[in-house]
C-alpha cells in the first residue's frame, strides 16, 4: 500500500491564507468559465455561419477586456499550483518557500505582460473599429 | 470528524496533481494557440477549424477536457467538503458533480472527436 503522505493534512500551511484564498476563487471562476466554454465552442460542429455569429458575440470588445481577466486567473492559478507542488514535493522548496513564491509569481507576471499587452492592444483595436 | 475527509483520498489527492501538471502545459498552449499570440487575432471559423480537424488536435483537446473537467470538478468538490457538514447532502452534492461532468465530457467529446471541416 503507498503510504498517504503526512504531508497532505498540513498543506494549507505552506499556502499562506491570502494566497490560498486566492487559488480557491481562480479555481472556482475558471470552473464557471469552462462550462459556460464546452457549452460555447459545441457551436463549432454547426459550421462556419453558426459559428461565427456566436464567437462574434462572445469577442465583443467588453469581452475582449474580460479576458485580460481569464488570463490572470489562469497564470495565477497555474503558478500558485506549481508552487504548492514543489513546496509539498521537494525539502528545499519547502524550506526556502518564500523564494519559490516570488520565483513564481515572477514568471507569472511576466507571462501576464508577455500575453496581456498584445491581448489588450487587440482589445484596443477592436474599440477603435 | 471531517477531519478525515477534508482532504478527499490519497488518489484524488495525487490525481489533482498530475492533472495540474498536465494542465499546466496545455492551458498555456491553449491560450498561445487560440488567440493566435504573439498577434492576436479573432477566433473565427477559418482559423480555428483546418487545424481542429486532424486527429493529433482531436487528441490533445480530448485529454485538455478529460484533465480539466477532472481536476476542476475534484477541486469543487474538495471545496464543497469543507463547507457542507451534513454527509447526506455532500453525497448529494457529489452525485449532482458526476452528473454536470458526464454531460460536459459528453457535450465536448462530440464537439471534437468527429469534427470535419465544412464549407
Ligand atoms: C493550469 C494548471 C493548473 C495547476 C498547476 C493547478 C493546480 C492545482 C492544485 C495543486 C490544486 C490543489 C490545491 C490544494 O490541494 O489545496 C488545485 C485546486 C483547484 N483547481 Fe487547479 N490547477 C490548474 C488548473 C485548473 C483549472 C483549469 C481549473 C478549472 C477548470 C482548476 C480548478 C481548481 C479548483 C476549483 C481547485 C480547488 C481549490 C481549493 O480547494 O481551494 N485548476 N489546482
Ligand atoms: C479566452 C481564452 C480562450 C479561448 C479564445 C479559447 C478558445 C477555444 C477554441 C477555439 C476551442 C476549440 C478547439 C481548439 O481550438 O483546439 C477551445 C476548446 C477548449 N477549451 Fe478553450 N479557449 C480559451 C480559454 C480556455 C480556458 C481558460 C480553458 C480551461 C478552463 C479552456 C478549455 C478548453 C477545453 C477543455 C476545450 C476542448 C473543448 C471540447 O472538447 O469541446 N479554454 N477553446
Amino acid at each position: 500500500m503507498l503510504e498517504r503522505p503526512n504531508v497532505i493534512k498540513h498543506y494549507r500551511w505552506h499556502m499562506g491564507t491570502w494566497a490560498w484564498v486566492l487559488h480557491r476563487i481562480t479555481g472556482l471562476a475558471l470552473v464557471f468559465y469552462l462550462v459556460l466554454h464546452i457549452w460555447v465552442i459545441h457551436n463549432i460542429s454547426s459550421g462556419p455561419k453558426g459559428f461565427d455569429k456566436v464567437m462574434g458575440v462572445v469577442q465583443a470588445p467588453l469581452f475582449l477586456f474580460l479576458e485580460l481577466g481569464l488570463l490572470g486567473c489562469v497564470l495565477y492559478h497555474t503558478f500558485n499550483g506549481l508552487r504548492i507542488m514543489i513546496v509539498e514535493f521537494s525539502k528545499e522548496g519547502c524550506e526556502a518557500h518564500k523564494m519559490v513564491w516570488g520565483a513564481m509569481m515572477a514568471v507569472a507576471g511576466f507571462l501576464f505582460l508577455l500575453g496581456g499587452v498584445p491581448m489588450f492592444v487587440h482589445f484596443l483595436h477592436s474599440i477603435a473599429g | 470528524m471531517t477531519e478525515k475527509r477534508a482532504s478527499g483520498g490519497f488518489y484524488a489527492w495525487l490525481l489533482q496533481r498530475i492533472t495540474g501538471v498536465v494542465l499546466a502545459v496545455l492551458l498555456i498552449a491553449h491560450f498561445i494557440v487560440t488567440h493566435g499570440l504573439p498577434h492576436p487575432s479573432g477566433v473565427t471559423y477559418a482559423r480555428i477549424a483546418p487545424r481542429l480537424a486532424t486527429p493529433t488536435w482531436k487528441v490533445i483537446d480530448m485529454l485538455f477536457l478529460a484533465c480539466a473537467l477532472y481536476h476542476g470538478l475534484n477541486g469543487v468538490w474538495m471545496v464543497l467538503q469543507d463547507y457542507v457538514e451534513s454527509e447526506g447532502m455532500q453525497t448529494f452534492l457529489f452525485g449532482v458533480l458526476c452528473v454536470l461532468g458526464a454531460i460536459l465530457f459528453f457535450l465536448g467529446a462530440i464537439t471534437v472527436i468527429p469534427f470535419a471541416v465544412q464549407a
